[in-house]
């Protein structure tokens, strides 16, 4: 099983299908299938209550059932007291979250791209030692690396700058390690040998073998990227300062902490930031990622993890 | 072609972790000649042990919950094919949208009474005031249904396709045996994927072990005070920023970097994860 594998394989083969025997059979379906369905119910409940909730006033959403819709006017209503923040700082939020991602993704999936492909295929020294030390930072989770990162950026003078927080997320050990698996799985070596007999360097083969081959490789980093950038709030949170560099997951988090939506007492009290509007700027932040989740489930079937590592 | 990487590796893996080892034995107002006494310092802060103890009943509770509902939840869907299939699994992915800020607002209003969807349910175990939901001592299930609410359904999604792994005619061997759908769960699907199970299992750990946002968040907005300095990092954090103590700050998380770089070197020398990578168990 290999990567190419992982990205190419379509869903619904139909393998284990489990023939039904007698009663006790049947009963076992039954519970199975209300295990399956409330489980699925239990997770899609809370984004179908967070997509009504900006349809209604802060007193609907007090007063009214859970799931029932105010009006598509209202989305209009909370979308304009959301700009009356700060002169639309929201938007800035949002333009920063693109951004940040967007290089994110670039720099953390290229270099990824290339540290794998030269693990794989070229006579790196000391090979065995980056690749343990990459596959220890991909399991430390990068929380753990906040407070010694704040250290190191406040030191080089980074604070509360951008590309504190692009350059630091952009350091993409898992993304380094599946690229390793990739090319030196899916791609047979006999095909490196020949190219190299041929005489190509390098360069000449990641550009010319490699790469063309490897874009289900790329559509793969670049979703675990996206997801994990996207959302990123510890980091940014401990790196930036100003508001208006905030990403939109560290600006939700301060419309929280500085509007009486969630706790009467924070804040201004004439503050047009109530529930509504914050659960309109959570979903801002959710829909983007539920898209590209969606869009991406093709690429999940086959595990990422069983595709990783077998060979 | 692994330079770029390389720099970053330095930069931002390594270099952080010398830097934090430098300034976590400088001076400190308490400990006025610095050194690995910061180290104790902290431990004897009248908040890290009952931090730790968050953290470690976090753990107990939130790494089992997902080891055992991620297992039983793959194993199941495994046994449905066809159409539902994929619909259950975009199901299962979507609370996984819901992270950090987000998780937080929705958790408030899933478990404020008067204005929860499950009302019904939570007036019925006698919770008719958010206050007996959100109070000190009760907290840490809150935290382990947030963070299980976010990560649980990816991995499942994850693990049903490790499922997806195992070859067809292992499993068809089995029913020819008569093993009925029980039986081939329990006894092969689970036992083939359990170095799988195993990395999660030390991931989840070691994510839970740092957790921050949930409890920074409750603290800082809705109750404000309520989950103050709950865990771990929180403490590291407000040492950090509230007290302007790097050193001590630094000296936490290098100790809590510690715990992480351990689990990793077990998961790579002492499991097969990674047989045939090229490093790890032979």
């Amino acid at each position: 099983m290999t990567m190419e594998d992982v990205a190419t394989e379509t869903v619904g083969h139909s393998r284990g299908i489990v023939k039904t025997r007698g009663f006790g059979a049947v009963t076992g379906r039954t519970v199975v299938w209300i295990a399956l369905l409330v489980f699925g119910i239990l997770s899609v409940v809370p984004m179908i209550w967070l997509i009504l909730a900006p349809s209604k006033t802060a007193k609907q959403l007090n007063d009214d059932a859970p799931f029932s819709f105010g009006s598509f006017a209202q989305y209009g209503v909370a979308w304009h007291n959301l700009l009356s923040q700060n002169n639309g700082i929201i938007l800035n939020w949002m333009a920063n979250s693109v951004v940040y991602t967007a290089s994110i993704v670039v720099i953390s999936c290229v270099t990824a791209v290339l540290a794998g492909y030269a693990l794989a295929a070229t006579s790196l020294p000391f090979k065995k030692v980056f690749l343990i030390i990459t596959l220890i930072a991909m399991i430390v989770p990068p929380v753990a690396l906040v407070v010694p990162l704040f250290v190191e950026v406040s030191a080089i003078g980074l604070y509360d700058n951008p590309l504190s927080v692009i350059l630091t997320s952009s350091f993409y050990p898992f993304g380094v390690f599946l690229a390793y698996i990739y090319f030196s799985t899916s791609i047979p070596t006999e095909l490196y040998e020949a190219a190299k007999v041929d005489g190509a360097g390098e360069f000449t083969m990641f550009f010319r073998i490699a790469l063309p081959l490897s874009r289900g490789l790329f559509g793969m980093l670049a979703f675990f990227s996206f997801s994990a950038a996207w959302v990123n709030y510890f980091l940014p949170y401990v790196l930036l300062q100003s508001q208006e560099n905030f990403n939109l997951s560290v600006g939700l988090g301060f419309l929280f902490t500085s509007s009486p939506a969630l706790n009467p007492l924070n804040g201004a009290q004439q503050s047009l930031i109530g529930r509504p509007e914050i659960a309109l700027a959570s979903l801002f932040l959710a829909i983007p990622i539920l898209i590209v989740f969606i869009a991406s489930s093709r690429l999940l079937v086959r595990g990422v993890l069983a595709g990783a590592v077998k060979s | 072609m692994f330079a770029p990487y390389l720099i970053l590796l330095a930069l931002f893996g390594v270099w952080p972790i010398i830097q934090a080892g430098l300034v976590s034995i400088e001076p400190t107002v308490i400990n006025p000649a610095g050194g690995v006494k910061n180290f104790a310092d902290v431990v004897a802060d009248v908040r890290f042990v009952p931090a730790a103890l968050n953290v470690v009943v976090f753990l107990v509770m939130y790494v089992p919950a997902m080891l055992i509902v991620v297992s039983l939840m793959s194993l199941l869907l495994d046994t449905v094919q066809g159409r539902w299939n994929l619909p259950l699994r975009l199901s299962y992915i979507v609370p996984a949208s819901m992270t950090g800020a987000t998780a937080v607002l929705i958790w408030y209003f899933m478990l404020e009474p008067s204005l929860s969807p499950y009302q019904d349910a939570l007036h019925a175990l006698g919770i008719t005031q958010g206050n007996q939901i959100w109070r000190q001592g009760g907290l840490a299930w809150i935290f382990v249904a947030m963070a299980f609410f976010v990560g649980a359904g990816n991995w499942i999604v994850v693990q049903y396709g490790s499922l997806q792994s195992i070859s067809d005619d292992v499993l068809e061997a089995a029913r020819i045996d008569g093993a009925n759908a029980w039986q081939i769960g329990w006894r092969i699907k689970l036992p083939l994927i359990r170095k799988y199970l195993v990395y999660m299992g030390i991931l989840v750990f070691a994510a839970g072990l740092q957790v921050f946002v949930e409890p920074q968040l409750i603290s800082g907005s809705v109750y404000t005070g309520i989950a103050k300095d709950w865990s771990l990092n929180q403490l590291s954090y407000d040492l950090a920023f509230q007290s302007n103590n790097l050193a001590d700050s630094a000296a936490l998380s290098l100790m809590l970097l510690v715990v992480c770089i351990v689990a990793a070197v077990v998961v790579i020398f002492r499991t097969d994860f990674f047989e045939g990578t090229g490093v790890g168990k032979k």
